[in-house]
């Protein structure tokens, strides 16, 4: 691995968010994607293509995204570091793949560039896979998913997807948008190794090392069951086990919201464009501040309900069709705190937007005095 | 502080390649740069639209309601990017297409005949290096400096091959920024 280390020194660079995934599976030592080219993930194939010779990694494009969901999953079973990308109704027909990743508990990561839905829609951009990402398939959304709202943290969290998948054995996904895919702006790029982060090594499911009953536990591949006990039990230790393991992953940023009268609750790249309004509003002396979950799966109820405590009303703009309201609700269940759903869907919201969003609100809520 | 920055125009006019240089030149300058082109399912044709915007505080969103300068290079442009001119934008148009002038409230309005004179005084080949001129002469947002470095780093080879042509560029983007002086 070492001889074809991507990145060898720390640098500053400017690019676009594709090809920030890119080099975050490349610097995580990703060896193989697997996928089917849509509209905006497209430029993570391509970088990824791109680049795989100079590096000696691997590339296989299959002929659809339930093809390219399940090839993933052979390459993981081979021990091999292994992701796709898609998004839109590709993303919906890999749910299949991604289903069975949740019921065999397997380290797949899996990158969404979110676009306008339903159906075909826009190529463009929107925040309605949110649900579909978290609890897509016929299972229990036993999957942990990162919303990234930076460059940064999309080359930042591809590297850690793959340690949370292979750590804690549970497909993971890193949530972008078309918004994020195909700007432009400013990251620093490094090898992961030489910022003390320590790649979770990968190994392989079939074909491993020993003789099965005498060297190691027999492996047990399952995602057919006979019993309706069988599965009960399975699916009962996995959620168990997801739930213990939830504070380690849970991850969130509360800007500004100790003191403040007017909550912001956001993700993705909205909570970029809230942050950018509450120091607006702050700046005209109203009290805004901000919570975003950062692990939209698991959902961080406590450190929300901590942030909404005494709050006077939770807004919650989004570009879907209350899918983040609805997870804020269940959060903040028996709370005290009127709800604002700022629905916008399939379509950005800006800074400049939420603050007047606000600034209404905050009207309201004085005339009420 | 942040200048927010629209070009539009016909697919082949170069908007996304003037919008790439100039995001270029501002990383160059080390400013915070965000830069987002439009795209949609057809494959060519339709309104080509770049936001760019150039601070010195990281951007918090790659899109806005208003910019402060708009440049659209063809009727069609015109019409699409009105709805992002306000009291506060300077609306620039190329003014040889015989467009309807805009209709927007805007701070000024300046067509230039950008076309005419890429075809009369220079080649058509470098109208967008007139455009990338008069964003430059309009807002001082990057040095024109740091516009030819990157031209010579993107163009060096065929600078090398022809000298001319640099020249031609320079004096392109030169003649881009008397324009709206």
């Amino acid at each position: 691995m070492d001889n074809n280390k991507a990145i060898k020194k720390e640098q500053k660079v400017f690019m676009t968010g594709n090809e920030a995934v890119a080099w975050g599976a490349l610097a995580a030592g990703a060896e193989i994607m697997y996928g089917y080219p849509i509209t905006p993930q497209n430029q993570i194939m391509h970088t990824w293509a791109r680049l795989l010779p100079q590096f000696g990694r691997k590339f296989l494009q299959t002929e659809d995204e339930i093809s390219a969901g399940f090839t993933t999953i052979g390459g993981v079973l081979t021990g091999k570091r292994a992701f796709t990308a898609t998004a839109g109704p590709g993303h919906v027909i890999m749910q299949d793949a991604m289903s069975m990743a949740e019921m065999m508990r397997l380290p797949v990561v899996f990158i969404i560039q979110q676009r306008g839905g339903p159906s075909t829609a826009t190529v463009i951009y929107s925040q309605s896979e949110l649900v579909l990402t978290t609890h897509g398939g016929n299972g229990e959304g036993m999957r942990i998913v990162y919303s990234t709202s930076s460059h940064q943290e999309l080359f930042d969290y591809t590297i850690k997807a793959f340690n949370t998948a292979w750590k804690y054995r549970y497909p993971t996904f890193v949530l972008g948008d078309g918004y994020q895919a195909e700007m432009r702006e400013s990251l620093t790029i490094y090898d992961p190794e030489a910022r003390g982060i320590k790649m979770v090594p990968a190994e392989p499911y079939v074909g491993a090392d020993g003789v099965p009953g005498k060297d190691r536990e027999p492996l047990q591949l399952r995602n057919t069951y006979n019993t309706e006990e069988e599965l009960y039990e399975v699916m009962s230790g996995n959620i168990k086990n997801f739930k213990k393991i939830t504070p380690e992953i849970l991850e969130w940023q509360s800007i500004e919201a100790e003191d403040a009268e007017i909550l912001i609750v956001a993700h993705g790249i909205i909570s970029r464009a809230s942050h950018g309004a509450v120091n607006n509003l702050r700046a005209k002396g109203i009290k805004a501040g901000l919570f975003r979950p950062i692990t939209v799966q698991p959902f961080p109820d406590e450190a929300l309900r901590k942030a909404a405590e005494g709050k006077k009303i939770v807004i919650i703009p989004e570009s879907a069709f209350e899918q983040l309201a609805t997870k804020v609700k269940r959060g903040m269940y028996g709370m005290n705190v009127p709800l604002d759903a700022f629905s916008m869907p399939g379509i950005g919201i800006t800074s400049e937007e939420i603050e007047e969003r606000v600034i209404q609100v905050h009207e309201k809520q004085m005339v009420r005095k | 502080m942040l200048s927010k920055i629209i070009l539009a125009g016909e697919g082949g006019q170069g908007v996304q390649t003037i919008a790439q240089i100039l995001a270029d030149a501002a990383v160059a300058e080390n400013k915070e740069v965000c830069y987002i082109p439009n795209f949609g399912v057809e494959q060519r044709g339709g309104v080509s639209i770049a936001f760019v915007q150039i601070g010195d505080e990281p951007v918090s969103f790659p899109k806005f309601i208003k910019g402060d300068i708009v440049i659209a290079l063809s009727c069609r442009a015109v019409e699409r990017t009105e709805q992002y001119v306000g009291k506060n934008t300077v609306f620039v148009y190329d003014s040889t297409s015989n467009c309807n002038s805009p209709q927007a409230q805007a701070k000024a309005v300046k067509g230039i005949p950008a076309l005419n004179v890429a075809n009369s005084e220079l080649t058509p080949r470098v109208f967008n290096m007139i455009i990338l001129g008069a964003v430059l002469g309009a807002t001082n947002v990057v040095k024109i400096e740091s516009v030819e470095g990157v031209i010579d780093q993107k163009l060096g080879k065929k600078f090398e091959k022809d000298p001319g042509l640099r020249e031609l560029n320079v004096k392109a983007l030169r003649r881009g920024m008397e324009m709206v002086a």
